[in-house]
């Protein structure tokens, strides 16, 4: 933790940045995230297995991108997503720069994207042991008893849109379901409307997700959205070798081509 | 508020037959919104097309529903009716009540509703429609032609001698093609060089013509009328303003034993080269390959020798840039080598050859000097059988089209044999003859009937060595299919005619579409033969398909004349059926976010970046933007985009939308 606050401390005192993005003491024993902008004030930092938040969505706000050059406190879920709003040309090597903290303690500073790159080469970006086990469980259902699961867990949603809040990849100026001319979403929380809203983000997150699971910890009502992404991840995966977050410049699966893609659904 | 008219069409009776007409106006009549509704016989006749006006006029309609035929039939027809009538073209639509109605249904209540239906649909969706303006684009006025066989070479004289500048890009050191390889020619037997040569020289010659020969297509970018390419001039390993092409470094070149390309392999070559001696240009290229200074860093005998010091060692290759409006591919075709045939030992037996070596060995120019002489001892050949569908036809091979010219080259062939040889038996075995064209059919009898050539209807199992001779072994199928051998001295192979090596490389470089044989594909089959899907890219000659001279030269003339049209306007007119990104008030300025996505999805590059910019100059925003040229409207983009900043004007959001409310929305009292 010291390391963290000593190399803030020398990166707001030489104004290399202007604000660290990090961790702080949130209430309840929990992380919040807090945003340094003077050296001072660097003891605020903190690191610890509370520290789960995928802060790279405080890059994209419009708010934080106003306060200048960022420094952010970053986890593997992080630097993923620093890569891939690279790859969207969200952010560029002149916004910002990571500190990528371990769970030992240590931090390494990553002061480009080339340098986030090869740092985030060595993480195993593969999906755990565990997230495997469950997702072919949930493949061993029929497409009847998923469409069941998902009416379920889905008739629990309340439209209240934390998953896009707490996504770093819903960006979006104006978010498709705001569209009303025409409404391609129905806007209550109604069967039908849960139903498109939650497989539109997950369509829109198709190629992108870099499984941070922000969204279904966002979820007041603990819809397992992490679920659908962790399926469209190893289907994207599986169908066309890729894998979102690796590369600052790469082309998103879902809108290239390539001539040996798999076309087995249209045979 | 809206005053649409809609107007239906009985098209005689191809929709009255089963289709209550007067009952569609009835009810298109109580939609509302509609100011106008009749029926009559032929809308598309010139009365019905003064109904239409009128009616604009007379009844101020602010857009117009046609119920006809599908809208590739007539719309063009009613758009400019409307038009005329001071409508803007864009707000009138059709609604197709006869491919999508009477002509699939019996005649019934329920075929007249869904005719009504239809028409509800269209007149939602003109209420939405907005007036469009036609998009118009600059020209340059030079085409860009790639491969300089005959279909090449005649597609840019035709184009240079319409007035407009040609880029002629070869592969190879010299124009000719497969044509400059043919002895003679069918179905006239005149000599292909004596035909093909004038035309190369004019090439050369003609001031509207420049030549990149040893050049090829690095990349293409750009939309019709507006392409830019990139050429890459290979090295030619010497100075061609110096060169005067007096041939003593060929001549002296230590380093001999090279297969000529020219030859089909039957021949050699030094490494400082002319393929032939007609070649256009006559300018020798060095093969690095195989030459000894590149190879040990010794030699330098053609730089000693030259008497202008024109050999370069140290050339490079070059990179033209060149913007023109209109490419022609006229890249032509191979045929199939190697060890596509094992039960036929080619390759493996020197005396199997395929057809264009037999070219080489009949033509005058070539290694025997026209003599009839097999490859591997030289011997005048005393039986000669042709293998006619080696490859082609064969569903087993892979290749199940017909390759089309060997049912004739293969006659040739036999009679320059017979012609040569006099006492020679030449054998054929064919599946079937082929010879539909003008004195084709006569040519073939003539080889059968008065040069005396055997054809044997039925196919080659096998072919191997016995005793110095080839015995093929086949079945005569006319003759109940009775197993037959015969023992050869010399075996040609009509092999299969294919597009070439780099065929899908290419179509990919300049975004065409190719067939499972990696043949381009033309945009339509039979009314849109020599373009292509993309605007601006026509073909020309056997890299579409496999053809001879004759439907070579005249799809070539076809593609020049398309040409020659594009370039007869300053600016090209274009439907604005085109995507677009869209704009909003500040601050948000667009709410496209500039991922990009959609670029590399657009098939047709026409995504670009646009920056935003404050009036101090600052950057506010990057977003996309759609160049109107190149937009095909194909609606790629407007799916993939995550926050719907992309629209397809005149197939907007609202516009289909509104369409597929109207039918969902409508009450059971509508009917």
């Amino acid at each position: 933790m010291e390391t963290l606050r000593d190399k803030a401390r020398e990166l707001l005192a030489a104004r290399t940045v202007q604000v660290i993005i990090g961790y702080g003491q949130g209430s309840g024993g929990g992380a919040r995230a807090v945003f340094v902008r003077e050296a001072a004030e660097a003891d605020a930092l903190i690191f610890n297995e509370a520290c789960r938040q995928n802060l790279a969505v405080y890059l994209m706000k419009p708010e934080v991108r106003k306060l200048g050059k960022a420094a952010l406190v970053a986890t593997p879920s992080a630097l993923r997503t620093i890569l891939q709003l690279a790859a969207e040309n969200q952010v560029g090597d002149h916004d910002l720069l990571a500190l990528a903290v371990h769970a030992a303690g240590e931090v390494t500073l990553l002061a480009t994207l080339q340098a986030i790159e090869a740092h985030v080469t060595e993480l195993d970006a593969d999906l755990s042991a565990a997230e495997k086990a469950e997702l072919r469980k949930y493949e061993a259902l029929s497409l009847e008893q998923r469409r069941e699961y998902w009416q379920e867990q889905f008739s629990r949603c309340l439209k209240c849109y934390a998953c896009r809040a707490a996504c770093p990849l819903c960006y979006c100026s104006r978010c498709t379901v705001e569209c009303n001319q025409p409404q391609w979403i129905p806007v209550p929380a109604h069967d039908l409307g849960n139903l498109e809203w939650n497989v539109m983000r997950a369509m829109h997150l198709a190629g992108r997700c870099v499984n941070c699971g922000d969204c279904s910890r966002a979820c007041p009502v603990a819809i397992p959205l992490y679920l659908l992404n962790q399926k469209l991840i190893s289907d994207v995966f599986a169908n066309f070798n890729a894998r979102s977050g690796m590369a600052a410049k790469t082309d998103n699966a879902m809108s290239i081509f390539k001539p040996d893609d798999s076309e087995d659904f249209i045979r | 508020m809206a005053r649409i008219g809609v107007f239906i069409c009985h098209c005689g009776e191809n929709i009255s037959a089963t289709v209550d007409v007067k009952k569609v106006a009835a009810a298109a009549s109580r939609i509302p919104g509609v100011a106008h509704s009749v029926e009559y016989k032929y809308m598309c006749s010139d009365p019905g097309q003064q109904m239409i006006k009128n009616a604009v006029r007379e009844k101020n309609l602010t857009g117009v529903v046609v119920a006809a035929c599908s809208p590739r039939m007539h719309e063009p027809t009613f758009r400019r009716a409307c038009a005329e009538a001071g409508l803007n073209p864009f707000l009138c639509e059709m609604a197709n009540i006869r491919e999508h109605c009477s002509w699939v249904h019996e005649k019934s209540d329920a075929t007249t509703n869904k005719a009504i239906d239809i028409v509800r649909t269209l007149v939602a969706k003109v209420k939405k429609n907005k007036a469009l303006l036609p998009i118009k684009v600059p020209v340059t006025k030079t085409a860009l032609v790639l491969g300089g066989g005959i279909a090449g070479i005649q597609a840019s004289l035709d184009i240079a001698n319409a007035g407009h500048k040609v880029i002629l890009v070869e592969k190879q050191p010299s124009i000719g093609g497969h044509m400059s390889q043919l002895s003679e020619t069918f179905p006239t037997l005149d000599c292909s060089q004596c035909i093909l040569t004038p035309r190369m020289v004019e090439v050369a010659q003609h001031p509207n013509i420049t030549l990149h020969s040893y050049s090829e297509l690095e990349s293409l970018d750009g939309f019709i009328g507006n392409f830019k390419a990139r050429i890459r001039k290979k090295a030619r390993s010497l100075d061609e303003k110096l060169c005067t092409g007096c041939g003593l470094c060929t001549q002296k070149c230590p380093t001999r034993k090279i297969a000529s390309e020219f030859d089909a392999g039957l021949g050699l070559r030094p490494a400082i080269y002319v393929p032939f001696p007609q070649a256009v240009p006559n300018k020798p290229v060095i093969d690095r390959e195989h030459c000894t200074y590149y190879l040990k860093g010794k030699c330098r005998l053609c730089e000693k020798i030259c008497p202008t010091q024109a050999i370069r060692f140290d050339q490079e290759d070059e990179i033209l840039e060149v913007e023109v409006g209109a490419v022609v591919l006229a890249t032509g075709f191979d045929i199939k080598h190697g060890d596509f045939f094992p039960e036929y030992g080619y390759g493996k037996y020197k005396d199997v050859i395929d057809g264009l070596q037999f070219e080489r060995l009949a033509s005058a120019s070539g290694p025997t000097l026209g003599e009839m002489r097999r490859p591997s001892d030289g011997r005048v050949p005393e039986t000669v059988v042709f293998v006619a569908c080696a490859g082609s036809r064969d569903p087993a091979k892979g290749i199940e089209y017909c390759s089309k010219i060997c049912c004739m080259y293969t006659a040739k062939h036999a009679m320059l044999y017979k012609h040569k040889v006099h006492h020679g038996r030449p054998y054929v075995f064919y599946m079937d003859i082929r010879a539909g064209g003008k004195m084709y059919e006569e040519f073939v009898r003539r080889a059968q009937e008065v040069d005396g050539v055997q054809y044997i209807r039925g196919r080659v199992s096998r072919i191997y060595e016995r005793g110095g001779k080839l015995v093929v072994k086949g079945a005569d199928t006319l003759l109940g299919a009775r197993p037959m051998e015969i023992e050869a001295d010399l075996v040609v192979l009509a092999t299969a005619g294919v597009a070439n090596a780099g065929a899908e490389e290419l179509a990919q470089k300049v975004h065409v579409s190719y067939d499972p044989y990696y043949f381009y594909s033309e945009a339509h089959p039979k009314l849109r033969p020599v373009e292509t899907n993309t605007a601006g890219i026509f073909l020309a000659g056997a890299c579409q398909a496999p053809k001879d001279i004759p439907e070579s030269v005249a799809q070539a003339s076809g593609a020049a004349a398309k040409v020659a049209g594009l370039f007869s306007q300053s600016e090209l007119v274009r439907e604005p059926l085109i995507a677009v990104v869209d704009r909003q008030a500040p601050p948000l300025y667009s709410t496209c976010v500039g991922c990009f996505l959609c670029q590399a999805a657009c098939p047709y590059q026409a995504i670009e970046k646009e920056e935003i910019r404050g009036r101090d100059g600052r950057l506010i925003k990057t977003v996309a933007k759609v160049n109107p040229g190149l937009c095909q409207g194909c609606g790629t983009c407007v799916a993939l985009c995550r926050s719907k900043s992309i629209d397809i004007q005149g197939f907007s959001h609202e516009q289909v939308y509104a369409e597929v409310l109207a039918l969902l929305n409508r009450g059971e009292s509508d009917v």
